[in-house]
C-alpha cells in the first residue's frame, strides 16, 4: 500500500499522444450507436408492453398487498423486519452517507481505472455478493417462519409424527417477533436496590433508591425494543464486520480498497435480494409467497 | 511529385461536396468544415456546444465498450428522452384529481401514439434507474471514485437520489390505484422518521394524506423542480469528469 504522502506527490506521466484517439469519430460513433440501440429497444418494448393503469384512485379501497414503487421495495422489505424509523429513514440515510463517504475513506490512488484492481478483488466481490444474498434470503425465510412450516411438513410428511407442531419451548425461534412474545419475560424479574427490576420487562421503573416516591415507569417495552431494534441493528452492523474478519482470516484483505469491494458487493447483494423479495415474493398481508400465487385483493 | 502546373479536374463528388459543405450558409452554422481531417474532427468537437462536453482526444482504452459500457452516457440519454416524452405528455395531462385519471385514459384511447408515448416515458424511467445503478457499480468496480474524483462520486450519489425522487414523484401522476397506494406507502415511510417525520410528510403531501395538494406538489416537483435541480447537478458532474482528468486510468 502506497503511503498517503507518496500518493500525493505522485503525478500522472506525460500525456501519451500516440495512445490517444480522436473523440470524433471514435467516441461519438459509439455513443451514437448505443443511443440508437437503446432507442430501438425501448421503442420495441413500448410497442409490446403497456404501462400499467389500474382503476381510478380510491382512498376507501386498499389493495392488499399495497406496495411502494419497485425501487423502494427494498426499504418496504426492511420495514417488515424492524422498527419503521430504522427501515424507512435511518438505514437508507446511513447507507447513502456511507456510500458517499467511500472515496474519503479509501484514498489510495492505486488500482483505479481498471476493473477489480486488487489481487483478490474477484474473490471478494463474488464472496461478498453471494454470501450476502444467501444470508439475507435465509434471514427473510426465518423471519417469515418458513422454517417452522417446512419442519412441520417434513416431520408430518415422513410419518414420524402426524400431529407434530413446532414445540412451544422454541416459540422464541419462530421469527424475530418470537423474541418478543416467545420468551417468558415476566418470570425473569430480579431485584436491584430494593426495586423489582423489569417487573414485566415492558416498563422499567426509574426512581431514586431509598426514597418513598413511586418510581417513574420508563415505557421502554424492552422485549419489543430487543426484537425490533437491537437484533436488526446488531445484525446489520455485525454481519459486515464478520465478513471483513472472515476475509481477513483467509488473507484476501490487504487494503481499504479490499474492504470496500467486499462490503459494496455485499450491499449490492442485499439490495438486490430485498428488492426482488419485496417485488415478487410478497403477497397478501406481506406474507412470503411464490410469485405465481400472488393476487392483489381490493378491500 | 504532385503536378503543380495544373489543378486536377474536380469530380462530380467534389462538386457536390463543395456545394453542400462549402457554401455560405453551412459555414455560418458549422464553422469548421466537414470533419474529415484530424484538424476538422477536433474542431467539430471543440466548437460544438453539445459535443464540447467531450475532450477532443481521449485515451485509447476509454473507447473500449467493456471499460464503461456507456452506462453514464446512456443514463443521460434516458434523461433527455424522458424530457422529450415528458413535455409531450404535459400537453395532454392536467394535474387535478378530477381530470388526471381520465386524461391518461384519453391519452391512451384518443391520442395518436398516446399509449406508445406513455409507455416510452415509463419504461425509460425504469431504465434510467437501472442504468444509474449499473453506472455506479461500474465506477465503483473500476476504482474510478478514487482521488482526485472523490467529490464527483458524491455528486453521483446525489444524482442517484434525485433520479429516485424524480421517478417517485412521477409515479403518483396517473392517479390510479397503483399510483395512489404506492405513494401512500412511500410517504408513510417518510413519516416514520424519528425527527421531523410527520412534518416532512406533511410538507411533501400538503396535508395528512394523499390528495389534491399532494398531486399538484408531486406534479410541480416532477416537471420543473427536480429536473432543474438534477440538471444543475448533472452539469457539475460532467464538468468535474473533465476537470478531474477525464476517465480514471491507472497511474
Amino acid at each position: 500500500m502506497v503511503s498517503r504522502a507518496a500518493a500525493a506527490i505522485r503525478t500522472r506521466p506525460r500525456r501519451e499522444r500516440e495512445a490517444e484517439v480522436l473523440v470524433w469519430p471514435d467516441l461519438v460513433f459509439i455513443e451514437f450507436i448505443s443511443a440508437l440501440i437503446f432507442s430501438i429497444a425501448l421503442m420495441v418494448l413500448s410497442a409490446m408492453v403497456n404501462a400499467p393503469l389500474l382503476n381510478r384512485a380510491d382512498p376507501d379501497t386498499t389493495p392488499n398487498p399495497s406496495k411502494a414503487p419497485w425501487y423502494f421495495l427494498n426499504l418496504q422489505e426492511l420495514l417488515l423486519h424492524m422498527e419503521p424509523a430504522w427501515a424507512g429513514v435511518i438505514v437508507p440515510t446511513i447507507a447513502l452517507v456511507l456510500l458517499a463517504a467511500i472515496p474519503y475513506w479509501d484514498r489510495d490512488t492505486d488500482g483505479q481505472g481498471v476493473w477489480f484492481g486488487t489481487k483478490f478483488a474477484g474473490r471478494l466481490t463474488v464472496f461478498g455478493f453471494t454470501a450476502a444474498t444467501l444470508i439475507t434470503s435465509l434471514l427473510i425465510i426465518w423471519d417469515g417462519s418458513l422454517h417452522v412450516v417446512w419442519t412441520e411438513n417434513v416431520i408430518r410428511g415422513l410419518g414420524l409424527n402426524s400431529d407434530f407442531a413446532w414445540p412451544g419451548g422454541l416459540d422464541w425461534f419462530r421469527n424475530l417477533r418470537g423474541f418478543d412474545t416467545g420468551i417468558p419475560w415476566d418470570s425473569l424479574g430480579f431485584t436491584i436496590g430494593g426495586f423489582t427490576m423489569f417487573e414485566d420487562w415492558r416498563a422499567i421503573p426509574l426512581g431514586i433508591p431509598g426514597t418513598t416516591t413511586d418510581p417513574w415507569l420508563l415505557n421502554l417495552n424492552f422485549p419489543s425494543f430487543l426484537s425490533q431494534q437491537i437484533i436488526p441493528v446488531a445484525t446489520m452492523v455485525g454481519l459486515p464486520v464478520l465478513f471483513v474478519l472472515f476475509c481477513k482470516m483467509l488473507g484476501w484483505i490487504h487494503t481499504r480498497r479490499d474492504i470496500a469491494l467486499l462490503i459494496f458487493s455485499a450491499f449490492i447483494g442485499v439490495y438486490l435480494t430485498t428488492t426482488i423479495v419485496g417485488t415478487a415474493f410478497r403477497g397478501q398481508g406481506q406474507d412470503l409467497k411464490p410469485p405465481w400465487d400472488i393476487v392483489v385483493l381490493e378491500e | 511529385m504532385a503536378n503543380l502546373e495544373r489543378a486536377p479536374r474536380k469530380s462530380i463528388n467534389d462538386l457536390i461536396y463543395d456545394l453542400i459543405f462549402k457554401n455560405y450558409v453551412w459555414q455560418s452554422i458549422f464553422r469548421t468544415g466537414y470533419p474529415n481531417t484530424p484538424r476538422n474532427q477536433m474542431l467539430a468537437v471543440a466548437t460544438n456546444v453539445f459535443l464540447h462536453l467531450h475532450p477532443t482526444r481521449i485515451h485509447r482504452t476509454h473507447v473500449k465498450i467493456t471499460h464503461t459500457y456507456c452506462l453514464g452516457g446512456l443514463s443521460f440519454f434516458m434523461f433527455l428522452g424522458l424530457t422529450v416524452t415528458g413535455v409531450l405528455l404535459m400537453f395532454y395531462y392536467v394535474p387535478s384529481v378530477e381530470r388526471a385519471y381520465q386524461d391518461i385514459q384519453a391519452l391512451e384511447a384518443n391520442v395518436r401514439f398516446g399509449q406508445l408515448l406513455r409507455n416510452m416515458h415509463r419504461w425509460m424511467a425504469h431504465a434510467m434507474i437501472i442504468l444509474v445503478l449499473l453506472h455506479m457499480m461500474r465506477v465503483f468496480y473500476t476504482g474510478a471514485y478514487k482521488p482526485p474524483r472523490e467529490f464527483n462520486w458524491v455528486v453521483g450519489v446525489v444524482l442517484f437520489i434525485l433520479t429516485l425522487l424524480l421517478s417517485f414523484t412521477g409515479y403518483l401522476l396517473p392517479w390510479d390505484q397503483l399510483a395512489f397506494w404506492a405513494i401512500t406507502v412511500g410517504t408513510t415511510m417518510v413519516g416514520s422518521a424519528p425527527v421531523l417525520g410527520d412534518e416532512s410528510k406533511f410538507l411533501l403531501l400538503g396535508g395528512f394524506s394523499v390528495g389534491p395538494n399532494a398531486l399538484i406538489r408531486f406534479y410541480t416537483l416532477h416537471v420543473i423542480g427536480l429536473p432543474l435541480v438534477i440538471s444543475i447537478f448533472m452539469a457539475v458532474h460532467f464538468w468535474r469528469v473533465r476537470r478531474d482528468g477525464g476517465l480514471a486510468r491507472p497511474l
